[in-house]
């Protein structure tokens, strides 16, 4: 029993090994105390047993103090083991951190890449299409030549006018006029503007210098000027309907259109007369090529805008 | 060097169980009623004995294992060192070349 147990499995746990030793120990002692009670009464001289058993309890003695050695050193480093596990829990604390943090790091740079790159495809391409600061201060300048952006020096709040076109305005233009000629030539009736909520009387209507017959026939071209400037001045109720009609409803526009037809020649885009009799617009349009029959819009391209107004 | 081997010794002896299997023999050589007592004590101290076993850490394991353990944990400290090292000396500013 006692060498079943001694050589007993190095796999098996030094618990269990100290165990079963002690458990051999018990046993040895009780049973060589047992022979040594019922020698001594019965007055039997049972040496040999006794030896044996003896000698038996003596070597698992050592052995289990062997283990027992053993099992305080185990102890020992049980406890270094412990040390060492607290200093890898630590050590995963801060690799977790730290690779936070350069997730982080990670995350932010990559953005300021993308953009840097985003920025460099911008620079890239604007250089590809470089335009010369000159050629964008001619622009400024002839937009601001044709659109004035400064407030009159009568203008007060509460005036109509505004540095852009308004509705208003737009009506009172040489196309809005062009079926309803007035005397005075400013349309009052429009249905549908902003500015009628309080439908301003016509004669404060506000006056603009383009409203001038003189400025109308200088933005008109030569060849058509006359075919509806000329017509006498007179409050045309039809053609007020029909003003009426177009800004309430859009569905009655071709009606509008023939109208308006009926008042322009009306010439192919190929055959249009020489650019110096054209709108400045529609000139720039034509020298730049554009053809409203196609959906490209290249014309722009390469466009420097050299072409000066007369 | 005395002191050391006796100490040692009483060290040693101290899980022992001979020394009260040799008093009890002796009593019943010399028909003693302190019988009865020494082998209480045998009894209470095998019954400590095996508490005490039951209470020693680290001895759940066989000795080959607990080494194996050991070493485990000594290689992952070393390689979380390496590792903790090889992040804090990462350049994070590195030029990237075009």
């Amino acid at each position: 029993m006692a060498a079943a147990t001694g050589g007993g499995g190095e796999r098996s746990s030094t618990r269990e090994r100290l165990l079963a030793a002690l458990e051999d120990l018990e046993l040895l002692a009780r049973e060589l105390i047992e022979i040594l009670a019922i020698s001594r009464n019965q007055k039997l001289p049972q040496a040999g047993e006794e030896s044996q058993i003896l000698e038996l309890l003596i070597q698992r003695d050592g052995e289990f103090q062997e283990l027992m050695k053993l099992a305080v050193d185990q102890g020992k480093i049980h406890h270094e083991m412990q040390l060492l596990e607290k200093v890898v829990e630590k050590r995963d604390n801060d690799i977790q951190q730290l690779q936070k943090q350069l997730k982080e790091a990670e995350h932010i740079l990559a953005t300021a890449v993308y953009q840097a790159k985003e920025k460099l495809k911008s620079i890239e391409k604007a250089r590809k299409g470089a335009v010369s600061s000159e050629e964008i201060i001619k622009y400024a300048h002839r937009i601001s030549a044709s659109n004035a952006v400064c407030a009159p020096l009568t203008w007060v709040p509460g005036d109509p006018r505004r540095p852009y076109p308004t509705d208003l305005e737009m009506r009172s233009g040489l196309l809005g006029q062009m079926n309803n000629p007035s005397t005075n030539g400013v349309n009052g009736h429009l249905p549908g503007d902003a500015l009628a909520a309080g439908r301003l009387p016509d004669v404060l209507a506000p006056q603009y210098p383009w409203q001038s017959s003189d400025m109308s026939m200088n933005m008109l071209p030569p060849n058509h000027s006359n075919d509806f400037m000329l017509e006498p001045p007179g409050h045309n109720k039809e053609n007020e309907d029909d003003v009426e009609v177009m800004s309430t409803d859009s569905s009655s526009s071709s009606t509008l259109r023939k109208h308006f037809q009926s008042g322009w020649e009306w010439v192919k885009w190929n055959e249009f007369p020489p650019v110096d009799q054209l709108f400045w617009g529609l000139r720039c349009l034509r020298e730049q090529g554009y053809n409203p029959f196609t959906e490209e819009l290249d014309h722009l391209k390469g466009y420097t805008g050299s072409h000066q107004l007369d | 060097m005395d002191h050391l081997s006796s100490s040692q010794k009483k060290g040693k002896e101290e899980f022992s169980f001979l020394p009260l299997v040799h008093d009890i023999i002796k009593c019943m050589d010399k028909d003693s009623q302190d019988v009865h007592q020494v082998l209480n004590e045998l009894k209470n101290k095998f019954q400590e004995t095996r508490k005490l076993i039951s209470s020693m850490p680290g001895i759940g394991v066989s000795p080959e294992q607990q080494q194996q353990q050991l070493q485990n944990l000594r290689e992952q400290v070393r390689t979380k060192n390496e590792l903790l090292q090889k992040y804090k000396s990462l350049c994070m500013f590195e030029i990237p070349k075009e």
